[in-house]
C-alpha cells in the first residue's frame, strides 16, 4: 500500500530553483533515504511533504498519519519534557485515559531515557536530549510514515545505534520511514537511497 | 474548535509566559516606576484641561499630579499589554507551526493567546488601579479599572497584530514603541491635548477612547458609552486583522 506519492514537485526561491520536478513514492513498511549536499534542497523537500511549505507546482497524495521530525528541534523550551508531550498529545488528539496509549507513552519515555528529565525544562537539557525529544514527538501518534530531517544531530554513538535499531523495529511493525540526511554511513537499513542533486532525485 | 485543546494550550501558554521572567517583572515594575516618576516630578498645582470626549465642551480642574497619574496608568497598561501581545504571538512561532502540522487549528492557538492576554490585562489593570489608590481615589473606581482594561485590550491586540506581521522581536518592539509612545505616551496626555493643534487627528488614535474613559471615570461621575464603543471597535479591528494574518501565515499548506 502506498503511503505517500509526490509527482513533479517544484519549488523556487526568487530566481533560484531548488526542486526541479521531484517524483517520490513511499510504500508501507519501507525505509527510504535521501542524501544530498548542504543547501541541495533536502529540507525544502521535507517541508513540502509535511505541509510546512507550499510547492510551486506538483501533486502530493498522502494516505495515513505522518510523523515529522524537523532538523532544528521544534519543541517548547520553557516547558518540561512531560509538558511538551502533553501539548503535542493534545495536537494529535491522543487521549490520556487510553491504556494502550499510556503504555506506548511509557515505552517512548523509557526508550529515549527521559525518566530523569521528565520534569526538567527543555531549556536546561543537552542538545542530544532535546533532539531525542524532537524525535519522540514525531512518534507519539504512531504514524504510518515517519519523515526525519537530519534526525541524529547531537546523538551520541549509543543513541545513534539505538535509533537505527528502533527504525528497524518500526519498519517490521509496518511503519515507513523517509530519512533525509547529508551523510549516510550505513545503507543496510534502507530499501532505497536517493541522491538529491541539482534539484533532481537520482 | 476543540475545548480540550483550547484548555491545554491556554494552561501551557500561561506557564510559558510566567516562566519568561521578564514578563512578570515588567508587569510590576512598569506601573510602579511610572507612578514613582510622576510622584517625584509633578506638583499639586491645580491645572485646568479640556475633556475632549464630553459635549458640550468641559474643563476639569485637578492637580497636575492626579491628571498625570491617570494618564500614565493608561499608558503603562497600554505599553505592557502591547509588549505581552507581541511576546505571546512571536514566542515559539516555528514550534506553533509544528503544532498546527500535528493537528491544531491556527484559530485554537490564537484564541488561547487571546485568553492568556486577557487574563494578564485584567491583572495588570487591577494592579495599576489599586496602586493609584495610594495617591487618590478615582470618582468611579470600577469604571476606571474598566478603562485600563480597555487600554490593555486596544494595545494588547495591537501587539498581537504587530507580532503577526513582523518576524523579529526587536522590529516588533520598535513598531509598538512608535505608536504607543506617540499616542498613549504623549498625544493623549490631557494637558498636551488641551493646547494641541489638529485635535481631530488625536481623536482617531487608538488610545484616545480608553484615555478619555479613564479621565472621565477618575474625575467625573458622567457616562461614557461613546468612548466605550470606540475602544471596543479598535480592539475588534486589531484582533480581527491579527487573526486573519496569523491564519494566513500559520495554516497548513
Amino acid at each position: 500500500m502506498m503511503i505517500l506519492k509526490g509527482q513533479n514537485i517544484r519549488k523556487a526561491f526568487g530566481h533560484r530553483t531548488v526542486l526541479k520536478g521531484i517524483d517520490i513514492a513511499i510504500d508501507a513498511g519501507c525505509v527510504k533515504g535521501v542524501v544530498g549536499e548542504n543547501g541541495s534542497g533536502k529540507s525544502t523537500l521535507v517541508k513540502i511533504l509535511v505541509g510546512f511549505v507550499k510547492a510551486d507546482a506538483g501533486q502530493l497524495r498522502v494516505k495515513g498519519k505522518i510523523g515529522y521530525c524537523p532538523q532544528e528541534p521544534l519543541v517548547f523550551s520553557r516547558l518540561s519534557v512531560a509538558e511538551n508531550f502533553k501539548y503535542y498529545a493534545s495536537a494529535y488528539d491522543l487521549q490520556a485515559y487510553d491504556k494502550e496509549q499510556s503504555r506506548y507513552y511509557k515505552y517512548l519515555m523509557e526508550f529515549f531515557r527521559f525518566g530523569q528529565y521528565k520534569n526538567d525544562k527543555v531549556l536546561h537539557l543537552s542538545g542530544g536530549t532535546v533532539q531525542k525529544l524532537n524525535l519522540a514527538i514525531a512518534l507519539m501518534h504512531r504514524p504510518d510514515l515517519l519523515i526525519l530531517d537530519e534526525p541524529y544531530n547531537g546523538f551520541d554513538l549509543e543513541t545513534y545505534q539505538a535509533f537505527l535499531e528502533f527504525i528497524d523495529v518500526y519498519r517490521k511493525q509496518g511503519g515507513s520511514v523517509l530519512l533525509v540526511t547529508h551523510l549516510l554511513t550505513d545503507n543496510s537499513y534502507f530499501d532505497e537511497v536517493y541522491k538529491l542533486n541539482n534539484g533532481v532525485l537520482e | 474548535m476543540s475545548i480540550s485543546r483550547l484548555h491545554t494550550s491556554t494552561i501551557l501558554i500561561s506557564r510559558m509566559v510566567i516562566r519568561r521572567r521578564m514578563v512578570p517583572i515588567l508587569m510590576f515594575v512598569i506601573p510602579s516606576v511610572f507612578f514613582l516618576v510622576v510622584y517625584l516630578t509633578t506638583s499639586e498645582r491645580v491645572v485646568p484641561f479640556e475633556v475632549a470626549s464630553l459635549i458640550p465642551q468641559r474643563f476639569i480642574e485637578v492637580s497636575e499630579r492626579f491628571s498625570s497619574l491617570v494618564f500614565f496608568s493608561v499608558a503603562s497598561v497600554g505599553f505592557l499589554s502591547s509588549y505581552i501581545g507581541l511576546v505571546l504571538i512571536q514566542d515559539s512561532i516555528d514550534v506553533n507551526k509544528r503544532l498546527i502540522i500535528c493537528g491544531y487549528h491556527p484559530s485554537e492557538l490564537l484564541m488561547s493567546n487571546l485568553i492568556v492576554l486577557l487574563l494578564i490585562i485584567v491583572f495588570v489593570a487591577v494592579y495599576t488601579a489599586l496602586a493609584i489608590l495610594l495617591f487618590f481615589r478615582p470618582e468611579q473606581f470600577v469604571l476606571f479599572c474598566f478603562a485600563l482594561v480597555l487600554s490593555g485590550l486596544v494595545y494588547g491586540f495591537y501587539g498581537l497584530l504587530v507580532g503577526s506581521i513582523v518576524k523579529g522581536e526587536l522590529e516588533g518592539i520598535l513598531f509598538i514603541v512608535l505608536l504607543a509612545n506617540i499616542d498613549a505616551g504623549w498625544l493623549q496626555n490631557p494637558l498636551f491635548y488641551s493646547e494641541a493643534l489638529n485635535k481631530d487627528l488625536i481623536k482617531y488614535l487608538p488610545a484616545y477612547y480608553p484615555s478619555q474613559m479613564a479621565i472621565v471615570a477618575a474625575f467625573e461621575s458622567l457616562s461614557v458609552s461613546k468612548v466605550l464603543i470606540g475602544s471596543v471597535g479598535y480592539s475588534a479591528v486589531f484582533a480581527g486583522l491579527a487573526n486573519v494574518i496569523y491564519y494566513l501565515k500559520m495554516r497548513k499548506v
